[in-house]
């Protein structure tokens, strides 16, 4: 096939997937379509529900901002995000320090092995 | 041994050049290692131009016998210079826009781009 | 006059006209300063596409500077070359490809993106200047003139990065840069300088033929390495990059993704084509692959915290880099051994290079859309957007498809290229291929933060005037779209024509060397 890429273990075959997606989103659509159409619009039922309570105007006092996203990702890895950021420390020496520390590395190293 | 001496002020000059980038906190300091690190590396290039015995590449008035040399260390050379003045100037310059910007020239005080 | 052979010269007269004329045509107001960008810009994409249709059918160009004929390399019988020689091969012609559509792209943007602010001539100075170094890396032969066009590209990139001189965070970005990047180059300097005294030739070919491996061989190996990989933001040395790449105007940063891969390009050059099989020890290769493993593993754990849009995506930068480093430096590993060069060895070599592709395609698509959110809404904090699909649905349509494409996500390039790495370096190691593998997990996991927290959501007050950007800004990402598409969707085609041929390429010294000494090898 014209379409088959092959890595040495495996192949990709793009068509395939193609052909996969469109019967995924065949079936999405047949799932969707059995949902029901005979909600009375205008009243509560097509309303937000937002625990009980009026929902805000403004979308800013719903929303979960990207600082607070993978909250819990950060906190279990705390003390690696910890040293990581503390070495990002934003001075321009450091970084050059880090160049030349890696280089001085790389040519000590060299010439051992 | 004396030949090695270019080579010995090479090394003296690059050193200088790197501890001057990482013990000075003034920023114009740091473009002056900066630019004491290019002239080492042009003295470095100069230093290798030359060739025992032999003789100026100029078709008159050429030194007695002996192969000429190729000059393309001092092409390299002047090349290296025009590119060392270029940056030196436009460092200078963004210095001088981070003392309008920040009122320092610290380089520790200069990191609002981190994390 | 036979055009073909002056290909690899104009691919450089052209942009370094554009960018020494533009002045000139700023004098004549905006329409001809705009025309003129876009005019170099598309000339540079039409000759860097003439010059790999005759890269790939006629092999390696060679071109003299200021001989009588653009093929005399070894004038009146003379051993080693003496003028500048520009040398492509199927490498070369592909990575100046590559490079010349993401330059289109951005100058496309850059139209309407920077047409609020003053000095624009010297923006498209610069912006054709930085297109010129980033060629000239790509196509020079010699190592002195890869230090010089590295030099202008440097030069040129400080100030595009520094372009809004008003904002202290662009200045102090520009600043670090600079600073790196100076003690880096000189670095390269220091070994092209130390291989000229050893050998008294400057050009790689030449050296190459000749090159033994002794002390002052290794540490000017260590040397270029380093500084090149430096360059293309390799960790941990890659801090001054999400800096940069965050704070240039996005039409500049579209490039400069590409300018570090032609950073990547000369690393790569120096290994294979100067050093080759001469590299004796495994140690190089494997100091590659750990800077790979540390770039993707460490760059996409810094990007999933960030909330800043560009500078999350100048992170994944850093972690995409790791890609092509791993795939390059597992076929680096097994070059003297032609059994497991050809098993795997040559599929982590096409996978590398077919993601050098990939990722300017989609990184630069990627900053293009950042760009056209910041003109759009005039924030790059993601924690101050929000439901910005249904007033940017083209920007909204070419952001989801390039953060698929990124994250490897099946149907698209990305995908192809991440496969090709992942089944060649398990033959090395299956832990190579893990750390890959949790890498797109993660790469993933931060596009899907910023999809959620930019696209989606309600309507925020603070947003409520925002339109789509202009047709200009459009048309630019939609090149990348396209080039995306394109590639996801014949993939054999992309591998075959493109990718392969740049991979042979790449591991043919013996072509390399023989297109300039006259195939005596």
């Amino acid at each position: 096939m014209w379409t088959k890429v092959f890595t040495g273990f495996g192949y990709w075959d793009v068509v395939s997937w193609i052909l996969f997606f469109l019967i995924a989103a065949g079936f999405m659509k047949f799932i969707r379509s059995l949902g029901r159409s005979d909600y009375k619009k205008g009243t509560d039922q097509d309303e937000i529900y937002w625990s009980g309570n009026p929902v805000p105007e403004d979308g800013s006092d719903i929303t979960v901002p990207a600082s607070s996203a993978y909250w819990g990702f950060r906190k279990a890895l705390e003390p690696y995000y910890r040293a990581l950021t503390g070495m990002h420390t934003g001075i321009a020496t450091d970084i050059v320090g880090y160049y030349i520390l890696i280089v001085a590395l790389m040519a000590v190293l060299i010439l051992i092995v | 041994m004396i030949g090695n001496g270019p080579f010995l002020a090479v090394g003296i000059l690059f050193l200088i050049a790197l501890v001057g980038i990482f013990t000075q906190k003034n920023l114009i300091k740091i473009a002056m290692a900066i630019a004491i690190l290019g002239s080492s590396v042009n003295l470095f290039l100069v230093a290798l131009g030359y060739r025992t015995g032999g003789t100026v590449p100029i078709h008159y008035l050429a030194g007695e016998g002996g192969p000429m040399v190729l000059p393309t260390p001092q092409a390299m050379t002047l090349t290296a210079i025009v590119i060392a003045l270029a940056t030196t100037a436009l460092l200078l310059s963004l210095i001088m826009l981070i003392y309008r910007h920040y009122g320092t020239i610290n380089v520790d005080e200069i990191r609002r781009l981190r994390g | 006059m036979n055009l073909n052979e002056h290909l690899p010269a104009l691919l450089l007269a052209v942009p370094l006209l554009g960018a020494f004329t533009a002045p000139l045509f700023s004098l004549g107001g905006k329409f001809l300063r705009n025309a003129a960008l876009l005019a170099a810009t598309f000339l540079t994409l039409v000759v860097a596409f003439l010059l790999w249709r005759h890269v790939s059918a006629a092999g390696v160009a060679v071109y003299v500077m200021g001989a009588k004929s653009a093929a005399l390399t070894l004038p009146s019988g003379m051993k080693f070359p003496i003028r500048i020689i520009l040398e492509v091969d199927a490498f070369s012609a592909f990575m100046a490809l590559t490079g010349a559509i993401a330059s289109f792209a951005g100058a496309l943007f850059s139209l309407n993106y920077m047409n609020r602010f003053t000095g624009l001539n010297r923006f498209v100075s610069l912006y054709c200047l930085l297109t010129a170094g980033m060629l000239g890396m790509m196509v020079t032969g010699d190592l002195f003139n890869f230090f010089v066009f590295f030099e202008v590209a440097s030069i040129a990139s400080f100030g595009l990065i520094a372009f809004w001189r008003d904002k202290p965070e662009a200045i102090e970005a520009s600043f670090k840069y600079a600073l790196v990047s100076q003690v880096a180059s000189m670095f390269i300097l220091v070994a092209a300088g130390a291989l000229y005294g050893k050998y008294n030739i400057l050009n790689m070919a030449a050296m190459g033929s000749v090159l033994t491996l002794g002390t002052l061989e290794k540490v000017a190996l260590v040397f270029l390495v380093g500084a090149l990989a430096c360059k293309c933001g390799a960790f941990p040395m890659h801090m001054w990059l999400p800096d940069a790449y965050a704070e240039a105007p996005s039409g500049v940063t579209c490039l400069l993704v590409a300018v570090s891969q032609a950073s990547l390009y000369g690393l790569m050059r120096v290994c294979f084509s100067l050093y080759g099989v001469t590299l004796g020890s495994s140690f190089l290769p494997w100091v590659i692959i750990l800077l790979g493993l540390a770039s993707m593993f460490f760059g996409v754990s810094m990007a999933v915290v960030q909330h800043e849009i560009k500078r999350l995506m100048g992170y994944h930068s850093v972690s995409q880099v790791g890609y092509m480093l791993l795939g390059l430096g597992a076929g680096l590993l097994v070059l003297p051994d032609p059994a497991a060069l050809a098993s795997y060895g040559l599929t982590a070599i096409s996978g590398g290079i077919y993601h050098m592709f990939n990722y300017t395609m989609y990184k630069a698509l990627l900053f293009l859309t950042a760009g056209a959110i910041y003109y759009a809404t005039g924030t790059r904090d993601l924690n101050e957007m929000g439901g910005l699909a249904k007033k940017m649905p083209y920007t909204t349509f070419m952001f989801v498809i390039a953060a698929a494409a990124i994250s490897g996500l099946p149907p698209f390039n990305g995908f192809v290229s991440k496969l090709l790495i992942y089944e060649s370096v398990f033959a090395i190691h299956p832990a190579l291929t893990v750390v890959a593998l949790l890498t797109s997990v993660l790469t993933l996991a931060s596009f899907v933060k910023v999809f959620q927290t930019a696209f989606l959501g309600p309507r925020k007050f603070s947003l409520s005037g925002v339109k789509e950007v202009p047709s200009g800004m459009l048309l630019g990402m939609t090149v990348l779209t396209v080039a995306i598409i394109g590639a996801s969707l014949f993939p054999t085609w992309t591998l075959s024509h493109l990718v392969e041929p740049a991979a042979k390429a790449l591991v043919d010294q013996g072509a390399y060397i023989g297109a300039v000494m006259g195939g005596g090898m």
